[in-house]
């Protein structure tokens, strides 16, 4: 072991590290410079042989600039007089190309001081050096973003043209000021800035958005991410800032924003317009009826009560009366329907075409029932609001049994079939038909082809339909030969 | 307000309406068909809680007897029916079983269903015209007055309608 140290220590062992090493060039100078011994590594980073280069002067290494400006003689001079001098910059290789060096030149003195030689190694920090400096070049060429660094106490250290581009400060003017100034006054007396550090600090970051004022004083909405720079020992140094400019982003969320509180209010004035139509169709349904209930009543007790006292003519008058008080009730009852159509919302549920029709028909006066027939499969299922789709059967099975010539035996039929994801119904009959100019019109409300001696009728009924159909997402068609009869198809989705 | 072709024997019912027109029209329908009844009215539902609690000016029930039904409209001056059908259904006394039946021309779920919560034993609505209003109440007469058995209700025991 003692024997090994021995070894270790000489000379010998020295040389022989020196000359493995290849990561550095390691090589000797004599005091005024020349070169006095040469490392595989030296070879490999300057490209220099050992022949080549021993007792040459070393500012060989050094470009013109540097050797004009008497960089080399100044260096060992510095060494001389310190012990050591450390230096990092371009150096160039045998080949004329340039390496980034970190060079370290340390003064080899004899035991009673005097100057015997230096040590140089150098190493190659070129790829250390470009890595830095893309890194340097991207942050500074990053315009979207203004990206800053902070002293641990908040004044700036650093600024790029992204920074310089959304706050408009030139780096020479805001480094080393304080970074509160970018806070509107509100805020930095709120102490806004203090505690966006103190987050950062604690929690190793921050992010935040809220307005931040230009060097012109506008303001700008920010989005801002600070986080904290430690270095080896986790010591504080600093901080780094990224804000972006989001105004845009922020004054259309804004316009997001307050569309959907105008909508909002739409909806509840709709809502609101909804409660008062149904108010009033509530109201229509009670006291627009109770006058018409007394005008038929106190008429038809003139009439039972004293028709023996009465002329014919006025008994005949009378009878007009009571038939007027019926057609206005069934004209108010029709109108609350329609309009009750209007309001509801409709669940569409499934409901098989079979029993709606037969739903229908009872609905229809016995004496009439007769008339219809049903052909329809009983595995038929639509989608549907099942009151809305018997309110529209009975209403086309109505209109089918009415529209004949007077003393003609009605005739209505109905069928259904599957038409892919749909079910079509066709409600058919063989009365008057209607001439093709008025096959529109008459799904509109109040529209009326026949005076009400010809058809008594609201003119509401073909309404109902269409509207209770088309809001239950489905279509109306009618197919019409005036003198032949009529077909109406109605389509709805398949259960 | 009372009706003097009545006697003291005919079953005693407060109609609670507040249009006149429908009151004539429910006196002529009563007496177009079979059986007798003591019809009392009030116009509001502030005044069907006065006279059932037999408050001034209802306090002689001899003049203002104690009805073994109410038909009640819904729509009433100051108390409406569905108000006045939640009190009479919280009261102490036995009048709070008085068998109620509404009459009214509102068909408004809503109403049918509340009513019904609210305690109401029947809902009818008003017909639109005087013939079919004169059946309903011949069948409230045959059903109600005549077949359905009541509860105590404090009163003189039912009467029956006489025909």
């Amino acid at each position: 072991m003692s024997s090994n140290s021995a070894m270790l220590q000489s000379e010998d062992v020295y040389r022989r590290l020196v000359e493995t090493v290849r990561d550095y060039a390691i090589f000797l100078l004599t005091p005024v410079g020349n070169i006095a011994s040469w490392n595989p590594g030296a070879k490999r980073l300057k490209q220099y042989s050992v022949d080549e280069i021993i007792g040459k002067h070393f500012s060989i290494f050094y470009p013109e600039y540097d050797i004009a400006n008497g960089k080399p003689p100044m260096e060992l001079r510095e060494a001389a007089a310190e012990g050591r001098y450390v230096d990092e910059g371009w150096r160039v290789r045998k080949d004329g190309t340039r390496f980034w060096a970190n060079v370290t030149i340390t003064a080899i003195r004899h035991e009673a001081g005097e100057l015997i030689g230096f040590g140089n190694i150098t190493r190659d920090l070129t790829d250390r050096r470009d890595a830095e400096l893309r890194y340097r070049l991207l942050v500074e060429g990053v315009t979207d973003y203004a990206i800053f660094s902070l002293d641990p106490t908040g004044k700036v250290t650093s600024w790029n043209s992204g920074a310089q581009r959304i706050k408009g400060y030139t780096a020479d003017e805001i480094v080393g000021e304080h970074f509160s100034r970018f806070y509107t006054p509100e805020d930095a007396a709120g102490g806004l800035p203090a505690r966006v550090l103190n987050t950062a600090f604690t929690s190793g970051h921050y992010e935040g958005e809220g307005w931040r004022v230009r060097k012109d004083g506008s303001l700008f909405w920010a989005s801002v991410v600070v986080t904290p720079l430690r270095d080896e020992r986790g010591e504080l140094i600093g901080f780094s800032k990224i804000t972006r400019d989001v105004t845009e982003r922020k004054r259309l969320l804004d316009k997001i924003q307050h569309h959907a509180q105008e909508l909002e209010l739409r909806i509840a004035e709709r809502e609101q317009v909804n409660t008062e139509l149904e108010a009033f169709s509530y109201s229509v349904s009670h006291d627009l009826r109770a006058p018409l209930r007394a005008i038929e009543g106190f008429t038809d007790i003139v009439l039972t009560d004293f028709g023996k006292e009465l002329s014919p003519q006025v008994i005949e008058l009378l009878q007009q009366v009571v038939q007027s008080t019926t057609r206005m009730n069934r004209l108010v009852q029709d109108l609350l329907n329609y309009s009750r159509l209007t309001r509801i919302e409709m669940e569409p549920a499934p409901i098989g075409m079979a029993s709606a029709i037969r739903d229908a028909s009872m609905q229809i006066e016995e004496g009439l029932r007769k008339h219809i027939s049903v052909s329809v499969d009983r595995s038929l299922r639509v989608l549907a609001h099942p009151p809305t789709l018997i309110q529209v059967l009975i209403n086309l099975i109505r209109n089918g049994l009415k529209f004949y010539p007077h003393g003609a035996t009605p005739k209505v039929e109905i069928s259904a079939r599957l038409e892919g994801r749909r079910i079509v119904i066709a409600v058919r009959d063989e009365g008057i038909g209607i001439a093709p100019q008025h096959q529109q019109r008459i799904f509109k409300v109040f529209e009326r082809l026949h005076t009400a001696a010809e058809y008594p009728g609201t003119g509401i009924g073909l309404a109902i339909v269409h509207r209770g159909i088309t809001k239950m997402g489905g279509t109306v068609r009618l197919e019409s030969t005036p003198g032949k009869g009529s077909t109406f198809y109605i389509d709805l989705a398949a259960a | 307000m009372k009706n003097d072709r009545t006697n003291h024997k005919d079953p005693v019912v407060l109609l609670v309406e507040d249009d006149a027109s429908d009151v004539r029209l429910i006196e002529v329908a009563l007496r177009r068909t079979p059986g007798s009844i003591q019809l009392m009215r009030v116009e509001d539902g502030d005044l069907a809680c006065d006279y059932l609690s037999g408050k001034t000016p209802y306090s002689d029930r001899e003049e203002y007897p104690l009805p073994i039904t109410m038909i009640l409209d819904i729509k009433l001056p100051k108390r409406s029916g569905l108000e006045v059908l939640q009190w009479l259904r919280s009261q102490r006394e036995p009048i709070r079983l008085l068998p109620t039946l509404m009459l009214t021309s509102s068909t408004h779920r809503k109403d049918v269903n509340t009513a019904f919560e609210n305690g109401a034993n029947a809902y009818l609505s008003k017909p639109e015209n005087i013939k079919d209003l004169a059946a309903m109440l011949a069948e409230f007469k045959n059903f109600w007055l005549g077949r359905m058995e009541f509860p105590d209700l404090g009163a003189p025991e039912k009467r029956g309608v006489q025909d």
